[in-house]
């Protein structure tokens, strides 16, 4: 096996020759990231990620979590790497040094976290889920909360969680009942039932704290009234000691399909009406603190998503090089050819190249995203600020939406790759198939992602953060148009940015006619119309930067890696793009037999 | 405690190594390096008793300027400043000459410790570090597993066939490590982030009093490399019992393998 995770030389390309990483360094804010820097801390990830955390995979998936009286134990695997990540100070990179983070940008830990996350993402969602948690107490806490717990959490001694789900309450959140009631101390108790809770409850650390959805007595219905309160599962006194068990009870864990290692937990909250919250923000205004931190979190899912799909392909590469079977087609009369390898066969090269192009294409859009969240934080000027929380704002449904049913795909071609072994537990495809799935479904289902992306994201701002982005791809197509060779690729990005453009205008004027219900049943075919210009901008972007490094004269083995570039540009504008031209003309369409049809008719 | 590491940058073991067109080199154009892995003993070694006695790490290398990279990596983990000995890419040293320009630097050097790997994945050549000992006329004790130090003496065990010695020697030594001393720790993000503003003091031969030369002159010759053979797939023995195996094998031994 040459590489695991993820192809080194494919991370270093995004860094540092199509986002340039290392331009950030030239900001005071960031000025200790340069190249040398840059390139130790991904190295030290990917050597902590193959070693320590890559081995606790398919343990963590056979072992599962346990549950018992309360109590839940994760595998027996994950308490020396967590160890591992809390000394090496991984668990919050991007955080606030006052508070113990590590102040990096995005972009990097993104990379970093290609790794980290592609060892195993079951395992790392309990450090994910901490940062995030901890982002909220940082965001919106005061001073005394920080103090309390921000140290703690961005260390990994402390773990968190998010608790919005319940069983009424799945896509709309709005819907949710779990009470909160003043006390005259200033704090809340809380009452309700929350379901499953990553993280919820586990043996990694001594305390958890959950931040938590709940409407406060009286307050409006619906998403309105609803407030965001920090419930530890244990009491933290003022001065920082742990006190009393928090009545956050673990009443059981499900059994899934895949993450097996991550507990997913059933909570019921103030059982025995001892549950105490402290109000996080503003009363009612719970939803816009979640939405603040929803972006980065459907990136993180998209993350999960690349980090199976990138493992799938440098499995599946390896294998189809090693497996014997069949002649090469053309020796098929050649009673004496031998068997050759599998990735001869031209059929197993489309697959290959299937995961390659989005492997690919999806590691560019996540880091891109990435960028432009470093853009924000360092930008002085206001309006370009604007501009690049603008585009992030468009492209989150597309980095979790779009990606994770591209990445779901991906690791089933991988299955298809390895054959019959593909799906034996042997091997380490039906794993990745299953760990997958859950991606397209948390943290938003995909259904809501185009929903979000037709229904706010089009719309916002009058269309101008659209607009800024097919303005990006532009650029990256005049630079295309300037690349010997490439200019038959940049004129057909061109005409489907331009096709890109007619529908989505279809589609909003649409969203706002009598035919809403239409528009909404293509929000998901819109979302991958969307989805598959960007892939494209990205391959080609890519293929642009090769062919000028091939003409500067590349090393042999950097050769061998451009031309894949321009490859893989080739395949997917001239085999993917006339499918999305064909789902344009679908979407045009806007026909309602999906809407119309009587739900009797479904039969059933 | 002031502690010296020497510490060579090697292939990645996961590295395809092939030999080069002149037969007596490898191609290092696809090589990742690392830091050679019983090095990363010593220097853990070495942090351990830091911690325990204070003082100061030091690492040093002979090598060309990519061995920054492993150096920066050592600092990562804790150690506190670097001495590289930069000589040209691709001159190969045999283990006398690697000794004698370590030694030179050390001989202007304060340390009360000296640690190396117990050799280099690479040549394993087992030789630079009792070697460097002897050119700096202090005593040695290699493939050390676990060390006692207490009164300005030092005691070792040491793997010997079937056992393990124990050896106690003053202050200032040299010992080797070899695998089981300890397990060492990954560079943390803060170490990265301290690593890049830490000391790395580059010399070069005539800085410190050799003559290049000279010095480069081997005393060994690589006549010719050659890859270990491949290994030939192995015979399943058929048979319907234990029994009739048996007599198979016996067959096989004697008539193909002749060994019987
Ligand atoms: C392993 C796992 C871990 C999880 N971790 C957490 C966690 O840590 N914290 C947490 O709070 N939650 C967590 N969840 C819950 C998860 O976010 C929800 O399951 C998800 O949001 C969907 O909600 P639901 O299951 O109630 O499905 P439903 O909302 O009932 O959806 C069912 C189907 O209907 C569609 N649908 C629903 N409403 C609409 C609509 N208005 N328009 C169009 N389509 C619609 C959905 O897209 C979906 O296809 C986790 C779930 C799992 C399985």
């Amino acid at each position: 096996m040459a590489q695991y995770i993820a192809d080194r030389r494919d991370v270093d390309f995004v860094l540092h020759e199509q986002i340039q990483v290392e331009d950030l360094s030239k900001t005071e804010l960031f000025a200790d990231f340069n190249k040398k820097t840059v390139d130790m801390i991904v190295k030290e990830a990917r050597n902590l990620a193959i070693k320590e955390i890559l081995p606790t995979r398919e343990l963590g998936d056979q072992e599962g979590c346990q549950f018992d009286n309360g109590k839940v134990t994760v595998p027996e695997s994950f308490h020396k790497a967590f160890e591992l990540l809390k000394d090496g100070e991984w668990v919050a990179m991007t955080e606030d040094p006052e508070w113990g983070g590590q102040g990096m940008p995005t972009t990097v830990a993104l990379a970093a976290s290609d790794y980290l996350v592609g060892a195993n993402y079951a395992f790392m969602m309990y450090a994910g889920l901490t940062h995030g948690a901890g982002k909220l107490i940082e965001s919106f806490g005061t001073q005394q909360q920080k103090r309390l717990f921000l140290n703690k959490m961005y260390s990994g001694e402390w773990t968190g969680t998010m608790l919005l789900t319940e069983p009424e309450a799945g896509s709309d959140v709005g819907a949710l009942t779990t009470l909160a009631v003043k006390n005259d101390d200033g704090t809340y108790s809380i009452t309700g039932n929350k379901i499953f809770i990553s993280g919820g409850e586990h043996d990694l650390s001594e305390n958890i704290l959950h931040p938590v959805l709940a409407r406060i007595e009286g307050a409006p219905e619906g998403s309105k009234g609803i407030s965001l309160f920090l419930v530890p599962k244990i009491w933290v006194d003022d001065d920082g000691s742990l006190g009393e068990f928090n009545d956050v009870v673990c009443t059981g864990i499900e059994e899934k399909m895949g993450i097996h290692g991550n507990s997913t937990c059933s909570l019921m909250l103030g059982g025995k009406g001892k549950c105490r919250g402290m109000l996080l923000g503003e009363e009612n205004k719970g939803m816009r603190a979640m939405f603040l931190m929803m972006n980065e979190a459907r990136l993180l899912v998209g993350l999960q998503g690349l980090a199976c799909a990138s493992s799938a392909y440098m499995y599946a590469v390896d294998y189809a090089r090693q497996r014997i079977q069949g002649k090469n087609l053309l020796q098929m009369m050649d009673k004496n050819a031998s068997s050759v390898p599998i990735i001869q066969h031209p059929d197993v090269r489309r697959q290959l190249m299937m995961m390659k192009v989005y492997v690919e294409g999806i590691r560019s859009l996540l880091y891109y995203v990435g960028m432009c969240e470093d853009q924000v934080k360092i930008c002085e000027d206001a309006e370009e600020k604007l501009t690049y929380q603008g585009i992030i704002d468009v492209l989150i449904p597309i980095a979790k939406g779009y990606v994770t049913d591209r990445a779901f795909e991906v690791c089933s071609h991988g299955v298809q790759v390895y054959g019959g072994y593909g799906y034996i537990k042997d091997y380490p495809m039906e794993q990745l198939l299953r760990d997958c799935r859950i991606t397209m479904i948390y943290e938003g289902t995909n259904g809501i992602q185009a929903m979000d992306l037709l229904g706010r994201k089009l719309g916002l701002n009058k269309g101008k953060p659209v607009m800024d982005l097919l303005g990006e791809i532009q650029k990256s197509i005049a630079m295309a148009k300037d690349v010997q060779g490439l200019e038959d690729l940049a004129a057909k990005l061109e005409e489907i940015v331009d096709k890109l453009g007619k529908v989505a205008l279809h589609m909003g004027m649409t969203a706002m006619s009598p035919n809403v219900m239409n528009a909404f049943a293509f929000a998901h075919p819109f979302m991958e119309v969307c989805g598959d210009v960007v892939m494209a901008w990205m391959l080609l972007w890519r293929a642009a930067i090769a062919s000028k490094k091939l003409e500067e004269g590349a090393k042999k083995k950097d050769a061998a890696f451009y031309q894949g570039q321009i490859k893989s540009a080739e395949f997917f504008i001239y085999s993917i793009i006339p499918i999305t031209v064909g789902k344009i003309k679908a979407i045009l369409t806007t026909n309602g037999a999906a809407v119309d049809i009587d739900e009797k008719s479904f039969g059933g | 405690m002031e502690i010296v590491v020497l510490l060579k940058q090697v292939p990645a073991t996961e590295s395809l190594i092939e030999i080069a067109d002149d037969g007596v080199s490898i191609k290092s154009d696809d090589i990742k390096w690392v830091i050679n892995p019983y090095d990363e003993f010593a220097v853990e070694e070495a942090l351990r008793i830091k911690e325990a006695h204070e003082g100061s790490v030091s690492i040093l290398s002979v090598g060309s300027e990519k061995t920054v990279e492993a150096i920066r990596t050592a600092l990562a983990m804790g150690a506190d400043k670097g001495i590289l000995v930069n000589v040209p890419d691709g001159d190969v040293y045999d283990g006398l000459t690697t000794a004698r320009i370590l030694s030179a630097v050390l001989k202007e050097t304060p340390f009360d410790m000296i640690i190396a790997g117990q050799r280099a994945v690479d040549d394993d050549n087992f030789q630079v570090g009792p070697a460097t000992a002897e050119f700096l006329n202090i005593p040695h004790i290699s493939m050390v597993i676990k060390q006692e130090i207490a009164n300005g003496k030092i005691k070792c065990h040491r793997t010997v066939e079937g056992g393990t010695a124990i050896l106690e020697t003053p202050l200032p030594v040299l010992f080797t490590t070899q695998r089981g001393i300890n397990e060492p720790r990954y560079a943390s993000l803060p170490g990265i982030m301290k690593a890049k503003k830490k000391p790395i003091d580059m010399k070069t031969i005539t800085d410190i009093g050799l003559d290049p030369a000279t010095v480069g002159k081997p005393l060994t010759k690589i006549v010719s490399l050659k890859t270990p053979p491949e290994r030939k797939g192995g015979i399943m023995i058929e048979g319907d019992s234990a029994q009739a195996k048996a007599v198979k094998i016996v067959k096989i031994l004697h008539e193909e393998a002749k060994v019987l």
